[in-house]
């Protein structure tokens, strides 16, 4: 098993990777395009986010496993970099999920899910500050 | 002086360019780390904020952005080109091109530069001192703290791996490096590609909300 990767990590250092680069360079150059004008449209809710960090990480992909050739390389340096994006997905999941399900007081106020201060009507937030800016 | 590459504790070069490359993931895996911290405090304003997110986002010059997403992007392109000429041993060419890339930064500091003094002019701002007239909401002067700091931290980035492609680029046009040997300048790259692979995520996440 470890034959053949040592064996094609080999070759691959004198073999020209260019057409492989410039491959990746357009996509990715394609790709940020295509967030940009989806970006644009405005999509709904959470989709908006999602199709973006979507498209993020086919370009991140890209970038790491053919600009930094963790296709071509060792397991142990896959195995790093994977390690890192399940801590990524740990903290960032974790923090979300922590806040998404805390008692509405907790929340700082003017944050979505707060409970308005006591005996104040709720108004959309910008409403609510230009009140207090006028003399 | 022309010292053999080679540490005395390696068995041979092969071996040594496996855990040099190892080391370096490991540290880009620090980097990526460090970076999740400001995207997990973005992620959280943004749940608790997601008005103001979005109204302070689109204040901001999204072409900027999306230039500036361009030009990294190509000049991840041509550090890889770099490398190629360092794997086939014409460490000119390989000078030539991360040349080029360290121009390809500098432009892409120059526009982050006109960003901030455009930031500093309205007033956009970390916590009390925005005043920025444009957006008025709770969570706007937090969006710009969270800006400041990843775009800042990005950019210091940017700055330490010009500063890499400098010297890795100088020491391969004075034939420093061969095609036998140029781990330096492959790890030169691996660090360019990650502040080009943070970027790809910041583009989204704070211009296009």
């Amino acid at each position: 098993m470890a034959e053949p990767v040592a064996h094609d990590e080999h070759t691959a250092t004198h073999r020209s990777h260019m057409p492989v680069y410039l491959g990746v360079w357009v996509a990715l150059l394609v790709l940020t395009v295509v967030t940009y004008a989806v970006a644009k449209v405005h999509l709904p809710g959470a989709w908006a986010v999602a199709v973006a960090l979507v498209i993020a990480s086919l370009k991140g992909a890209l970038v790491a496993l053919f600009f930094m050739h963790l296709w071509d390389q060792r397991g142990a340096n896959r195995l790093v970099f994977l390690t890192s994006l399940v801590f990524v997905a740990l903290l960032i999941g974790l923090v979300i999920a922590d806040n998404a399900t805390r008692f509405p007081l907790a929340n700082p106020p003017g944050s979505q899910g707060a409970l308005p201060a006591e005996g104040a009507v709720r108004e959309p937030p910008a409403a609510n500050v230009e009140q207090r800016d006028r003399p | 002086m022309h010292a053999s590459p080679l540490a005395h504790h390696f068995e041979n070069l092969e071996k040594q360019a496996h855990a040099a490359r190892l080391g370096m993931w490991l540290f880009l895996a620090t980097e990526i780390l460090l970076f999740t911290v400001l995207f997990a405090a973005y992620a959280l304003y943004r749940f608790l904020f997601p008005e103001a997110f979005a109204l302070s986002s689109r204040a901001l010059e999204t072409w900027v952005g999306f230039v500036n997403t361009v030009v990294l992007v190509t000049s991840s392109f041509t550090v890889a080109t770099g490398l190629n000429f360092a794997a086939r041993g014409d460490g000119r060419k390989t000078g030539l091109w991360f040349g080029i890339s360290v121009l390809l930064a500098i432009v892409f500091l120059g526009f982050k530069a006109y960003e901030y003094s455009h930031h500093f002019h309205t007033g956009q701002l970390p916590g009390r001192f925005y005043t920025f007239e444009g957006v008025k909401a709770p969570g706007a002067p937090m969006y710009f703290t969270l800006y400041f700091l990843i775009t800042g931290l990005h950019g210091i980035h940017v700055v330490i791996g010009m500063t890499v492609l400098v010297v890795i680029g100088v020491l391969a046009r004075k034939g420093r490096y061969t095609a036998a040997y140029h781990v330096p300048v492959e790890l030169g790259a691996l660090y360019w590609h990650l502040v080009d692979l943070i970027w790809i995520f910041v583009f989204p996440l704070i211009y296009l909300i």
